[in-house]
């Protein structure tokens, strides 16, 4: 590749790519730093204020509160998320007839917009018209009617459910694309030794797949803190924000009421918490495996 | 007795596959259902089946949707933001990966520049890319969410890519460049058909993305005649208050043409995904 590699050449095929990258995801990170230490309305020039916009964060019940929702969210997702995926990708490792389409199928809801997705699912959670509430009308279970949006406690959890549906088929691919990258050799000398199904999931499949399980923890957590959409349609954050997640809270304060410094101190911490959560697994897990080697 | 124990397990298998599908397609199904049935139906009787199929709700959603609208601008978002996207993550990963540069370090760190955008979540950039618009003075114009839109795709791109390429030894690009290729001829002919599968994949994973963009675009574009689907399908609460019918067949109408499109292209999602594209 020697006689191409020109300087002209690289910089012609480098420089695109780089002006872009930078101008709208780098360059952004910092702006965003910037007018965390502002006090701006939209209008006027921006007044610093040092560090009262994270002073206030610290006082601001709606922040926590929405923290609260974000975390509920994310522990509930890992705890669906993993178990179902991997048992799908389990289910669709067996090969049988029409086995691309049941693929393709549970992969669906990944693809639709998740604008969408919100909108679908309020005609089933909604407390009034929706479908989950009128099922348990019908078969006589009225106590268990809930208000699974828009009330004061359920919103996450339904949130969650929603997240789950959405995702499903995906982390189930990523977990199938594991297992394929097994080779056969394990399982058949377990097979010599007599292992079943069971036996050879949790001893062969689960341990061999530690990193897919890895990506798939830091995927799901990165993720879950990018959920926007479906709160936005189901509830809109209300009733008074007890439905809030960090984004809606920040695009809210950015945005609907125009506190844009305020709103830069939440998208800041907001962003360090994920960074944090995400690098926190990472090394604890990368110790585990090193431990074990 | 093992025949029978292994069609009772078979049995068992299916039914739990089957319900798992069913359950996944299960709101779609609803939707649909509740779509051909009036106003009062839906808010009394959701279970019953519709007692005519009735095409109202389409009629009255259709005069309100402004299709060629919303279709034009996401295809015309999409089509620019793809080629842009695709182009320029190619030919920066290609001399990343391939062209000689004597200081190896240098090659790396690039890398590593487009590769950490990945740790960075996008909704922190609502904000300032709406304020680097404005001092651009583009705000709404389908440019303003392109560039915005495709520059987010890059580092994801360029992983792909050059984890493709630097696993693909380099034998025939050095054979073409013997036979007096240029750079130009050798990515077009020679490394275009090389890196399709991965090509495939980038193309359907940042359309996915671009046709279904929110956040950047809501604050980037409040003209009507300029929203994409997306936009306009979060003002149909809105605009259908009280109309259920009327909000959940426009509901439908953008669902379908999506799950078609997908069924067309499904192929390379998987595929491109279990081939190991996504894993790292």
């Amino acid at each position: 590749m020697y006689w191409l590699s020109k300087k002209r050449t690289k910089i012609i095929m480098l420089f695109p790519a780089v002006t872009l990258f930078t101008l709208y995801v780098v360059i952004p990170i910092f702006i965003m730093i910037y007018y965390s230490f502002y006090n701006y309305s939209g209008i006027g020039i921006p007044e610093f204020i040092g560090f009262q916009n994270y002073q206030f964060l610290l006082r601001d019940k709606t922040f926590f509160c929405s923290l609260k929702n974000t975390i509920i969210i994310l522990v509930m997702i890992l705890v669906l998320i993993l178990p179902c995926s991997f048992g799908l990708a389990l289910m669709l490792n067996q090969k049988f007839k029409g086995g691309g389409i049941i693929k393709a199928m549970n992969f669906s809801p990944f693809v639709i917009a998740p604008i969408l997705v919100g909108l679908v699912w309020y005609f089933i959670l909604d407390p009034k018209i929706g479908l989950l509430n009128n099922l348990l009308g019908i078969l006589g279970m009225e106590g268990l009617q809930k208000q699974w949006i828009g009330g004061k406690t359920l919103t996450p959890y339904s949130v969650a459910f929603v997240y789950l549906w959405q995702v499903l088929g995906y982390y189930a691919t990523i977990f199938l694309a594991g297992i394929k990258g097994i080779s056969s050799d394990f399982y058949e000398a377990a097979e010599i030794d007599g292992a079943g199904f069971w036996k050879k999931t949790v001893y062969i499949t689960i341990p061999l797949l530690k990193e897919t399980f890895v990506i798939a923890v830091v995927l799901i957590i990165t993720g879950g803190f990018k959920i926007f959409e479906t709160v936005q349609q189901l509830t809109g954050g209300g009733p008074n924000h007890l439905s809030d997640v960090l984004v809606t809270y920040m695009y809210h304060t950015t945005f609907t009421i125009s506190r844009y410094g305020y709103g830069m101190a939440i998208a800041s911490v907001s962003a360090i918490f994920s960074f944090v959560c995400a690098a926190v697994y990472l090394l604890i897990s990368r110790k585990s495996v090193k431990g074990e080697m | 007795m093992r025949k029978k124990q292994k069609w009772f397990r078979k049995t068992i298998f299916f039914l739990a596959v089957g319900l798992v599908t069913f359950l996944v397609l299960f709101p779609y199904l609803w939707i649909v259902q509740l779509s051909f049935k009036t106003n009062t139906e839906i808010m009394t009787t959701p279970f019953s089946l519709p007692e005519v199929l009735s095409l109202d709700n389409y009629k009255r959603a259709l005069e309100t949707l402004k299709l060629a609208t919303m279709y034009g601008n996401t295809i015309y978002i999409a089509l620019f933001a793809l080629f842009i996207s695709v182009s320029f993550s190619f030919m920066s990963s290609y001399c990343i990966s391939r062209l000689y540069f004597k200081n190896k370090k240098i090659s790396n760190t690039i890398y590593l520049y487009f590769v950490a955008g990945l740790t960075i979540p996008s909704y922190i950039m609502i904000f300032p890319i709406y304020r680097i618009t404005m001092s651009l003075k583009m705000m709404n114009s389908r440019w303003s969410l392109i560039l915005p839109l495709a520059a987010t795709t890059l580092a994801l791109d360029t992983l792909l890519f050059v984890g493709f390429l630097r696993n693909f030894p380099k034998e025939i690009e050095e054979a073409a460049i013997i036979d007096g290729c240029g750079i130009v001829r050798l990515c077009t002919r020679v490394v275009l058909p090389i890196i399709k599968p991965i090509l495939a994949t980038v193309i359907v994973f940042n359309i996915i993305y671009f046709w279904n963009e929110y956040p950047i675009s809501s604050v980037l574009i409040n003209k009507e005649d300029m929203f994409t689907i997306s936009l306009s399908v979060s003002m149909f609460k809105g605009r259908y208050s009280m109309d259920y019918g009327g909000l959940i067949a426009a509901t439908v109408l953008i669902t379908i043409p999506e799950i078609i499109f997908y069924c067309f292209f499904q192929k390379y999602l998987v595929d491109g995904m279990t081939t190991g594209a996504i894993k790292g």
